[in-house]
């Protein structure tokens, strides 16, 4: 409390000072709130998609998305890059549809805290005011886990997040010699996008198969097996591709970059030519620090219907953040619930109950150039907690799912941003 | 302290709602809206899809609408995108979903045409027309639906699908018509495809 009024007293002179000075303010109330306002932190699947759906739902409120990034880029479909089927240029976006079509005001920067009790988001010495703050910061990852790993965060790829870290890891695979050893290592669940390591894995297969017919693919699975879709993703590494090596309960604890090294909490040692280590992950660093995660440090509860947070009253968090409800870690979940908190944060803000609207999950997963498999799941909303109605599978591969997934990426990336 | 300010707020907050809540009360995501939300992932925001593999749900007649939910919904006709998603459609309300859809004016499709395919497919499509009016408008009444607009991959999709008996198998609304396709060879199928896709 006393640093809160301390704060909000030097935000105050801050304003003064930079009162009637037309020039971009970095300390104190950085935009003066004359209406209700909603405030996202993060502008990827589930923050870009709340935000519009609020201006969407009532164009009367103000809403400022918070993103450093000055682009989107698409997780979904990136694993294509890797093995060479799609540039990372046709899945990257710019922001600019939102603020044009929508109002939605974008600012070019990083959430630094959040102060629930004054309603408040920092960024530096600056902060905004907020009525509902919706925080959709993705996820972090637990480099500390892996002994070795935050020295060698710049060279042992992740590629967990689409970006350059794609791009420098496709070049990798594409440097590799013929015979060269691809390892893998998957972290234990909860993480993003349960069957995205499968899908990775059949991509590199499928290029090396018809590139570096020597090499193989060793996968480290710190699960017990294939997290998602097990017998599809089975069935087509049986059919297609010898080269994988799939190798279960095999947490990576250890990296040695010197000796291309990974060392399994069992102690097996595997070497590679090259390296894709996917880190245990927890929600983005604000989420965390805000106290908006639970007894676990690593996720976020939330009410099922209007994603309040469990911990702080008019904080929503929305997407791979949370836990606790009966979806996958994915960016479809992450745009369903984006847009069902956003239509129920308008509910309140007019004083109307809130919806028991559910979520919906589609994930394709592209098993080599042309062909995909699914997973689909819908839910619907019981004594107010999300409820899984079916799961349904593809039967198998094809190409018309591979349609259907460029049919779905086209759709829900304009829903997001368009 | 805090209390008095959230009570403040929440006055201050007041008297807004009551000056906006005329203006939100008619928003589009209000009702059947908010209902649909989770069908713009794959088929476009207010149903008007702009892929090529993806139906525009936009302007379909209610009686088919519903038909074809019911027939996800049992697994008559065979999709597993749509069979969860026509679950949830029933346990939100088929009536007012299909109300929604059949609401909406549909933008068609703008993906590409070949000319030369679509002039063939015009030549192909009198065998068509007895069920689905001269303009591809179809029926709504006896459950024939408008595929003027649709996106020509998705109509060449389900064509073959038909030829095939892979889309509801054994179901009498279709047999006539599956008896027909079987005679079509594949290509004028991609033709018959162009051309309903170009209608507007
Ligand atoms: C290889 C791969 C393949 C995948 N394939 C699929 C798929 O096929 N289908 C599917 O549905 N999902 C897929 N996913 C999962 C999907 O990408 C995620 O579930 C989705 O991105 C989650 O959305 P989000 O909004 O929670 O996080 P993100 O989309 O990661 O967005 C978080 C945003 O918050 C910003 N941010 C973080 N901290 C701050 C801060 N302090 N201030 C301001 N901004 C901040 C970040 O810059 C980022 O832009 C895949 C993921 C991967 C890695
Ligand atoms: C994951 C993607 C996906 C989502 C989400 C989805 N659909 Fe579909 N939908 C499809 C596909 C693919 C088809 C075509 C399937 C086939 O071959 O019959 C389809 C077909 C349909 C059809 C038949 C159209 C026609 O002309 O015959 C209807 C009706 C429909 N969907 C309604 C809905 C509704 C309503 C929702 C939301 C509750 C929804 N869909 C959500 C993928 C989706
Ligand atoms: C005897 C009447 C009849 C004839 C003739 C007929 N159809 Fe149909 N068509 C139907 C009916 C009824 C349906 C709806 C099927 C259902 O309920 O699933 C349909 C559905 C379709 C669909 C699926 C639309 C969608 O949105 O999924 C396409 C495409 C189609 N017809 C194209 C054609 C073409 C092309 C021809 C000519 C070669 C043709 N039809 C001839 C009655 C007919």
């Amino acid at each position: 409390m006393t640093i809160t009024r301390r704060r909000f007293l030097q935000g105050s002179a801050a304003a003064l000072a930079a009162a009637g000075c037309a020039t971009a303010k970095t300390a104190g109330d950085l935009q003066p709130q004359s209406g209700r306002r909603v405030v996202v932190v993060g502008g990827g699947w589930g923050g870009a998609t709340a935000a519009k759906y609020v201006r969407l739902a009532d164009p009367s409120i103000e809403v400022i998305l918070l993103e450093p990034n000055d682009r989107f880029v698409s997780c979904p479909f990136s694993n294509l890059v890797l093995s060479g089927v799609r540039p990372l240029s046709s899945l990257t976006f710019g922001y600019g549809d939102l603020r044009r079509n929508h109002g939605v005001t974008i600012v070019r920067a990083e959430a630094t805290a959040i102060e629930p009790e004054t309603k408040r988001v920092r960024v530096g010495e600056g902060y905004y005011t907020y009525d509902r703050l919706v925080v959709a910061p993705g996820v972090e990852f637990q480099w500390e886990q892996v002994e070795g790993l935050p020295q060698a965060k710049d060279t042992v790829l992740h590629a967990w997040k689409a970006g350059p870290q794609t791009t420098a890891l496709a070049k990798q695979i594409q440097s590799m010699s013929d015979g060269g050893v691809f390892v893998i290592s998957i972290p234990p669940v909860a993480y993003r996008c349960p069957p995205g390591p499968y899908e990775r894995i059949c991509q590199v297969a499928w290029y090396l198969k018809n590139t570096r017919p020597k090499s193989k693919v060793i996968v480290l699975d710190a699960n017990e097996n294939i997290v998602s879709k097990t017998a599809l993703f089975r069935g087509v590494w049986q059919a297609s591709y010898p080269n994988i090596d799939y190798r279960p309960r095999s947490r990576v604890v250890k990296v040695d970059p010197s000796t291309r090294t990974l060392t399994t909490e069992f102690g097996d040692a595997v070497t590679y030519d090259v390296v894709n280590l996917i880190p245990p992950q927890r929600a983005g660093t604000i989420a965390v620090q805000a106290g908006l995660v639970g007894d676990d440090k690593r996720w976020c509860q939330v009410d099922h219907v209007t994603y309040e947070s469990v911990k702080h009253r008019n904080v929503h968090v929305v997407g791979d953040s949370t836990i606790g409800i009966p979806a996958p870690k994915s960016g479809n979940v992450a745009n369903a619930m984006g847009k069902i908190a956003a239509v129920n944060i308008v509910n309140l803000l007019n004083g109307r109950p809130p919806s028991p609207l559910p979520p919906g999950n589609t994930c394709y997963s592209w098993i080599n150039d042309r062909e995909a498999i699914a997973v689909v799941n819908a839910y619907r909303i019981d004594n107010g907690k999300v409820v899984q109605i079916e799961q349904k599978l593809t039967p198998g591969p094809s190409a018309i799912y591979g349609q259907q997934a460029v049919g779905w990426a086209t759709s829900i990336w304009s829903d997001i941003l368009g | 302290m805090t209390h008095m300010r959230v009570l403040l707020a929440a006055g201050v907050l007041g008297v807004v709602v009551a000056a906006t809540a005329a203006l939100a009360a008619a928003g589009p995501l209000d009702g059947a809206g908010s209902k649909v939300l989770n069908c713009a992932a794959c088929h476009g925001a207010a149903g008007q899809s702009r892929s090529d593999a993806m139906p525009i749900l936009a302007g379909a007649h209610p009686v088919y609408f519903k038909k074809a939910i019911q027939d996800y919904a049992s697994g008559k006709r065979l999709s597993p995108e749509m069979e969860p998603y026509a679950k949830q459609v029933l346990v939100l309300g088929l009536d007012e979903i299909a109300a929604y859809f059949a609401a909406q004016r549909r933008e068609p499709s703008r993906v590409k045409l070949d000319a030369a395919a679509v002039e063939r497919g015009r030549t192909a499509s009198t065998q068509c027309a007895p069920c689905h009016g001269p303009a591809g408008k179809g029926d709504a009444d006896k459950g024939v639906p408008d595929i003027g607009g649709q996106p020509p991959g998705y109509l060449r999709n389900q064509l073959l699908l038909f030829k095939a008996e892979r889309r509801s198998p054994g179901d009498e609304a279709v047999t006539k018509m599956k008896a027909l396709l079987k005679a079509v060879p594949d290509d004028t199928l991609g033709d018959l495809a162009a051309y309903y896709s170009s209608l507007r």
